[in-house]
């Protein structure tokens, strides 16, 4: 998933040297002057970590008052059982073994790390294509999944709203609509509140005493969708999923979701529709095979994010490529710095 | 833990200036963290309302499958006793030494119904409700025990068959089998406060292996082993006294530790010898619901991070 798809390797002045060792780049094999003049003795010279261009970093202190989510080096590597994992693991007899019981472990690098701070007011667009680390970014922010380095810090628990809200397919939609606000952290006094509301919002209401099972597809979105924008969260993730549905749930919606979102200090939004996220968003970020590419104004972005895509549609991979590397190139990271034991570690 | 920031590396090349956000942490948690054990134990408490409704919404739609429907949660622990009356009590005849070996049978082979379905349900507690899990910001210990008390509220029906049946033919006698009268008291009502720690102990142990089996599948096919193993060591079908003269001790001390049997000996007791239960079993059942629960927590809840994760 990581991996560029083209075999195109950049030139790069900066990059990281190489330590292969094997004399890549002699033009002689060094084999042939292996005759006693200590050729193995000369040393090939390191690039340094720091690529020359590299200036002092620029401090910036944040107001502590204004942050609403830092996510300090984060990435995730997911570890998973897998029954195919044999065919690439390099040991003989450890594959034989891992064939037999048809078990193993594979390790799919899904984010690499990443740092970013927003601020209290602002509404982050997150794009990408397919596979390229937005979900896990999303699930890092909510805490359902822990990074595999680094941390995430956020003012209160961010609160996702999508469809995966989990549903249990044999009892009601009532029932249904009554235990995701308790499983949310509602009172039943306030659960019972809400109910009309999310009624209102799935527009399910001759539907409410079936089993769920018997729901189709789209209800059952609804229905998540409803129950998850019940609760008025500070710090909101909007998954793209949500433009499921039909023309007059989508109004619906969207209108909810604009009180939703007002009452919000922060928002991220995930979307694969760049007018959407120009429209709505105040800052971008563009994540792309786990590496954050670009940071900043929404229209700079989604402009390199369109040009890349129309590259990779087309099948030119190698200008894909350029406007991968050149968008990467302006990107300033930031380092999350926590003034002297003020770095947080209390649950929230 | 999060690295030390020193030992953080640049990205592999870019241009644009490296910026250090310095900031004051003060404001911020961390999220996803676990809170401290009283503050997590307040947390479910806060969800106590959830967790009822989860476990009532799933014990009502459990048999709807079926088209007689909740008539099985009577129906089968009747059949199952049956069975188990047939062929231990009818043809291997294990009912020597045992007065009213009916209702011994009958109060054996119910209850420990519940222990077992109790303890494997809470087992498979975490790795069965993923999506719920991923879904949801709540305690995960609300999981197991809700699961836990799932299993009671199913049990209800098979526990007044049991009285029923008891009450009216434990006492029964065929061949050779001894008799004792059964009458109805106060000292029925001993069950109450035995099912009580009963379900302490159940809640306890359905903590420790829902941390076990979500870190590690495998364990999951122990478990029903495991439990049948508990099942002989718990004098269900038998007497304990018929390994005293065998020469085999060791069981009875295995069994008189044995909190499954502490509940079962207690039930039998008040039910159909007119008796309140040994202190002693009052004592170990005790032992057990004090120890298994807050053991049970504990270890949990040190896991509380890692149920999220992908498997």
């Amino acid at each position: 998933m990581s991996t560029p798809t083209s075999p195109y390797n950049p030139r790069r002045a900066n990059g990281p040297a190489r330590h292969d060792a094997t004399g890549e780049g002699l033009d002689l094999d060094p084999e042939a002057f292996d005759d006693g003049f200590g050729f193995e003795a000369i040393e090939e010279i390191a690039w340094d970590d720091q690529p020359l261009t590299q200036s002092a970093p620029q401090i910036e202190t944040a107001d502590p008052a204004r942050v609403s989510v830092a996510v300090d080096c984060a990435s995730k590597i997911y570890r998973i059982r897998s029954g195919s994992e044999h065919k690439n693991s390099t040991k003989r007899i450890g594959r034989h073994l891992q064939r037999a019981l048809g078990s193993g472990w594979s390790e799919i690098p899904a984010l690499d790390e990443l740092s970013f701070v927003v601020n209290r007011g602002e509404t982050v667009g997150v794009i990408g294509t397919n596979g390229s680390g937005k979900s896990t970014l999303m699930k890092l922010l909510t805490g359902k999944i822990r990074p595999s380095s680094g941390e995430v810090y956020a003012t209160s628990t961010p609160v996702m709203l999508g469809v995966n809200a989990a549903l249990v397919r044999q009892i009601s939609g009532r029932e249904n609509i009554k235990l995701g606000c308790l499983a949310m952290g509602l009172s039943p006094k306030e659960a019972k509140q809400r109910f009309d509301m999310i009624v209102e919002i799935s527009g399910l209401h001759n539907a409410l005493d079936m089993p769920l099972k018997a729901y189709s597809s789209g209800m059952a979105s609804r229905l998540q969708f409803a129950i998850a924008t019940s609760v008025d969260p500070d710090i909101l993730l909007i998954d793209e999923a949500l433009n499921t549905g039909d023309a007059q749930f989508r109004a619906r919606t969207k209108k909810r979701l604009d009180e939703v979102r007002a009452q919000a200090g922060c928002v991220f939004l995930v979307s694969h529709s760049l007018g959407t996220i120009k429209q709505m968003c105040t800052r971008v970020i563009w994540i792309e095979q786990g590496r954050m590419l670009a940071d900043g104004d929404p229209e700079w972005v989604c402009a390199q994010y369109q040009e890349y895509t129309d590259h990779k549609s087309n099948g030119r991979m190698r200008a894909a490529q350029i406007v991968y590397d050149r968008t990467q190139l302006k990107l300033s990271p930031i380092q999350v710095e926590f003034t002297d034991g003020t770095r947080p570690t209390k649950a929230g | 833990m999060a690295a030390p920031a020193a030992e953080r590396r640049t990205p592999s090349f870019q241009l644009g200036p490296q910026r250090v956000v310095q900031m004051d942490g003060d404001q911020l948690v961390r999220v996803g963290a676990r809170p401290g054990l009283l503050r997590y134990i307040r947390n479910i408490w806060a969800f106590r309302h959830f967790l009822q409704y989860d476990a009532h919404a799933r014990t009502s739609s459990q048999n709807n499958l079926d088209s007689l429907g909740r008539f099985w949660m009577v129906m089968n622990p009747l059949l199952q006793a049956a069975v188990y009356f047939f062929i231990f009590g009818y043809i291997l005849e294990t009912h020597r030494g045992i007065v009213n070996f009916i209702g011994y049978l009958i109060i054996g082979v119910l209850t420990f119904r519940f222990i077992q379905g109790a303890v494997v349900s809470g087992s498979n507690s975490i790795a069965g409700n993923q999506q719920v899990v991923q879904a949801f910001n709540f305690p995960r210990a609300c999981l197991p025990i809700s699961s836990t008390v799932r299993e009671l509220f199913a049990t209800v029906p098979t526990f007044v068959v049991m009285a029923v049946l008891v009450y009216f033919i434990g006492d029964y006698q065929i061949a050779d089998m001894q008799r004792a009268d059964i009458t109805l008291d106060w000292k029925w009502l001993m069950f109450f406060p035995a099912i009580f720690l009963g379900l302490l102990v159940m809640t306890g142990l359905s903590l420790i292996l829902a941390r076990v089996v979500a870190n590690y599948n495998d364990v999951k096919h122990l478990i029903s082993i495991g439990v049948r193993l508990w099942f002989y060591a718990s004098a269900v079908i038998f007497s304990v006294d018929r390994f005293a003269d065998r020469g085999h001790d060791w069981i009875i001390t295995v069994m008189h530790y044995n909190p499954a049997f502490c509940i079962l000996d207690i039930i039998r007791d008040a039910w159909l010898y007119d008796g309140l239960g040994e202190p002693f079993r009052w004592i170990v059942l005790g032992g057990w619901a004090v120890g298994a629960l807050s053991i049970g927590m504990i270890i949990f809840w040190r896991g509380e991070e890692t149920y999220g994760r992908e498997r």
